[in-house]
């Protein structure tokens, strides 16, 4: 249509007709009118320039009070202080669309008196800002990118990102050393090689040594650190590691080689020294690269919540911090709040939605007298409520406690890798040991001796091991990836691949979780529009079905302004316009309101009545997802046997059951039934996967081997969880499935090409065939098997 | 060709080389490769009044640093 025009400030285009007319300008909103003025009285409207035509978020409105970020349990919290004395936060800033968004929140808050340094990140939208708190508070920040139309909110940086972000930043300038100095030790060395053939002076090898000598001792000391720090963990914990194998290799060939550059004959390795610790220190980063902080589970349940509550003291409304309130205490929720406390209504009535605790998605209504129990969340109730135990002895905190111990407790497989590896380091360091000695005493020089004991090391030198499982698996993680499948960690491949019991979560797995319109009956004509009004103001989930089916088969539909509307709980919803009544809802409604109607159908049903005559009835039912029989017939087929678990009826799960042809099903199942399931089968000896979506799940997929959730489900759920499939379908479950088997297969694989090269060049270094300086070539060799190999079945898989 | 040639250059190269490193490991130090927008965009939009802010910044981190005494 012609006559859109965007609005000034967020350029998203309207009717010209609803836009607000202010001089020359058109706005959308208030909101967008609001920071325009803002921006240019104070001298930012630059940032329309530098925006161009990027369409922005209008500004919303911001409900919860600033001051909250001033309370002293969130100082406490989330502001840290430097070394200077300035207070720091790290805060996540939504709504940034561009570079000019960028631009502006920097230069707004840079404005600001009292504020030093406000950094952020376009990548991320994750902000640090510096300030100096006795001028500026942190909720007047905050009210300043309110008032340029972003939101912000912050986050604990010091916790798992902050960490492994550090950690991997470390790794990188390791890195950047050793492949530099390897790089150069390497060019000196082809001349080492040229005059091992052709001649060279023992002063022009001298001055070589020296250069080689001098480029190998950062990466032997400052890269290779790691490994001189893991081998000292490992002697502490009576562990032989890779990481000590690694290190003695490394500085014994580096102590020799120093050895041949004072003495002046001989061949000096600073070449191998370098390559070892680079080759190993690129198969550890990319270990780092795929791994999960263990850190990362601690402050699941405390970011989903918030830290005060109102509750009612002299007859004002006041927060107050969690641990702070006792028991009596009255507390306030309004709509679309989390209760945080159990306690018994005193005032106002309303539906919860308990679908945390139960799984159930109908809301369940309550009124003065009944128990409301922590974790719910109220869907339309603004009631006060009288606590009967504190935050430590709620359902919330207790289900919180099962969490963690769940979490901590959670069986670890060992990995095969690891298993080897810690052989493989004793013997070969004791192979090495065992040819020095029987070399030295079968009359060798010592340097001979010394040199051919080096050389079993050097040769046996972990480089293709190292890189054998994080290559492969680096492989599978993208495999993964690419088909909307994320493993959170590389093990998991691991353990994946060696599950045997796969237990399913009925509604939001199986079922889409939403009931959906899958037949319409029609008895008289109305006014589509009526209908479509009366059900977009409830959000109780059969009518939203009833709304979306609407919304999908017409257009251009205007929103009827209502006399009088009316919510009945567990009956539906009564709306009056002009003497018409509306009435659409259950069969009780119905029932109530006098209207005969059948009701017989296995479906559930919504009827629409228009001056207590039925207009139309449509049947909804929760769809079972595409590719659910197949699944499970694929299962069966790579032995991994499939139960399902489930919070609905007898009927309900029974019925779905049958339809996907499940034989082992559970119903009724609260959150803790199901994780003692889970448990069960672990003292069965069992791997277990769990696939689910809501919180209900949330104890069984954190105590499950690995915990898979639907891209959609819950965000406690998402945390908890391993592996996220972001597509919603279970064929990528299946996918999952396939992956995680071929990476293992891969795993194998590649141990298994380092093992044979291995089993056949140490007893060749035992003899004396191979001098130090082979085996630095070979090693190249064997670790390019193996990346080579983990290339091939990734080349396969994008065949396929 | 005398040795003091090779090593001479040797050691003036693995010297320029150094340099060229720490340069590197500075930049990664100071965050200068978190976010790859950033310095582009700067490259590409940033003109006086940035440098201008940038120094305005830097004057007003000393004064409060002068001013202000945390409790």
């Amino acid at each position: 249509m012609s006559n859109k025009i965007p609005c000034t400030h967020c350029h998203l285009e309207f009717n010209k007709e609803v836009m607000i007319v202010d001089g020359e300008h058109y706005f959308c909103c208030n909101g967008c009118q609001g920071v325009y003025h803002l921006l240019s009285d104070e001298g930012l409207d630059g940032f329309y320039e530098k925006a161009g035509n990027v369409k922005l978020t209008p500004p919303t409105q911001q409900y919860e009070d600033s001051s909250n970020f001033n309370a002293r349990a969130f100082y406490d919290k989330f502001v840290k202080v430097n070394s200077d004395g300035f207070s720091e936060v790290s805060l996540i800033i939504e709504g940034i669309h561009c570079a000019a968004c960028v631009w502006l929140n920097e230069k707004a808050l840079h404005k600001m008196e009292g504020v030093i340094e406000a950094n952020i990140n376009f990548t991320n939208n994750k902000a640090t800002i510096i300030w100096a708190d006795n001028i500026v508070k942190l909720s007047g920040i905050i009210d300043m990118i309110r008032a340029i139309g972003y939101n912000a909110y912050p986050y604990d940086a010091s916790l798992q990102e902050a960490h492994a972000n550090k950690e991997r930043k470390d790794y990188y300038l390791r890195m950047a050393v050793a492949i530099f100095a390897s790089m150069n030790v390497m060019w000196i060395a082809v001349a080492q090689y040229a005059g091992y053939f052709t001649g060279i002076t023992q002063e022009v090898k001298t001055i070589l040594n020296i250069a080689e000598g001098v480029l190998a001792t950062p990466v032997l000391f400052y890269s290779g650190w790691i490994f001189f720090r893991g081998a000292y963990y490992g002697m502490r914990n009576r562990v032989v590691n890779m990481d000590l194998l690694v290190a003695t290799g490394a500085l014994l060939t580096y102590v020799y080689s120093l050895y041949i550059t004072v003495v002046e004959n001989g061949e000096a390795y600073f070449d191998s020294v370098s390559m070892i610790i680079t080759f190993v220190l690129i198969g550890k980063f990319l270990e780092i690269l795929s791994k999960k902080n263990a850190a990362d589970t601690l402050d699941i349940i405390g970011k989903h919540l918030p830290n005060e509550v109102n509750i009612v003291k002299d007859s004002n409304i006041v927060s107050c911090g969690l641990d702070d309130v006792i028991i009596g205490d009255i507390i306030v929720v309004s709509s679309g709040e989390k209760v945080l406390f159990d306690g018994e209504i005193i005032k106002g009535s309303g539906s919860f939605d308990e679908s945390n605790l139960t799984g159930e998605s109908d809301p369940v209504y309550k009124s003065i007298g009944e128990n409301v129990v922590s974790g719910t969340t109220s869907i339309d109730a603004d009631i006060h409520f009288k606590a009967t135990k504190d935050f430590a002895h709620s359902t919330l905190s207790n289900l919180v406690s099962l969490l963690e111990s769940a979490i901590n407790k959670k069986p670890k497989i060992e990995q095969i890798a690891n298993k080897l590896s810690e052989h493989f380091s004793t013997t070969i360091l004791a192979l090495s040991f065992l040819t020095f000695l029987v070399w030295w005493f079968w009359p060798h020089s010592f340097e001979t001796a010394f040199m051919v004991g080096i050389s079993v090391i050097v040769i046996a030198c972990p480089c293709a091991l190292a890189l054998a499982t994080p290559v492969a698996t680096l492989v599978g993680l993208s495999l993964g990836a690419k088909r909307g499948i994320l493993f959170k960690e590389a093990a998991q491949l691991e353990t994946m691949a060696k599950v045997d019991t796969l237990v399913l979560d009925k509604t939001g797995t199986i079922t889409i979780g939403k009931p959906e319109v899958v037949k319409e009956h029609i008895f008289s004509k109305y006014d589509i529009e009526l209908l479509h009004s009366l059900v977009k103001s409830s959000k109780h989930p059969v009518s939203h079905g009833v709304f979306e089916y609407i919304n999908k088969n017409y257009d251009n539909l205007k929103v009827v302004a209502f006399d009088e509307f009316k919510q009945i709980p567990a009956s539906g919803i009564v709306a009056h316009i002009n003497s018409t009544e509306l009435l659409g809802g259950n069969y009780r409604l119905m029932q109530d309101n006098g209207i005969e109607v059948q009701h017989s159908s296995s479906n559930t049903l919504f009827y629409f009545a228009v001056n207590k005559k039925l207009v139309a009835i449509y049947e909804l039912r929760d769809k079972i997802k595409d590719g659910a029989k197949e699944l499970i017939e694929g299962l069966k087929k790579r032995n991994i046997e499939t139960i399902m678990l489930t919070g609905d009826n007898e009927n309900a799960a029974l019925k779905v059951a049958h339809d996907i042809g499940l034989e082992k099903v559970y119903f009724e199942q609260t959150p803790e039934n199901k994780s003692d399931y889970i448990s069960k089968l672990h003292n069965e000896k069992r791997t277990v996967v769990m696939v689910g979506d809501g919180v209900n799940d949330v104890l069984a997929l954190a105590k499950a081997d690995i915990g898979i959730v639907m891209g959609s489900g819950s965000d406690i759920a998402v945390d908890v969880s391993d592996v996220v499939l972001l597509q919603d379908s279970l064929s990528s479950l299946e996918d999952a499935f396939k992956i995680s088997r071929t990476t293992y297969g891969l795993i194998k694989q590649n141990l298994g090409i380092s093992l044979i090269y291995n089993s056949i060049t140490i007893p060749l270094a035992m003899a004396g065939y191979v001098i130090p300086l082979v085996a630095a070539i070979s090693m190249s060799v064997s670790s390019l098997l193996v990346v080579g190999n983990s290339m091939r079945i990734r080349y396969k898989w994008r065949q396929s | 060709m005398d040795n003091w040639v090779i090593a001479m250059m040797l050691g003036a190269s693995i010297f320029l080389g150094a340099v060229a490193l720490f340069a590197f490991l500075w930049a990664i130090k100071n965050g200068q490769f978190d976010d790859e927008e950033k310095f582009l965009n700067a490259a590409k939009f940033d003109g006086e009044s940035e440098l201008n802010d940038a120094v305005n910044i830097d004057k007003k981190r000393e004064e409060l640093k002068k001013a202000y005494k945390p409790e």
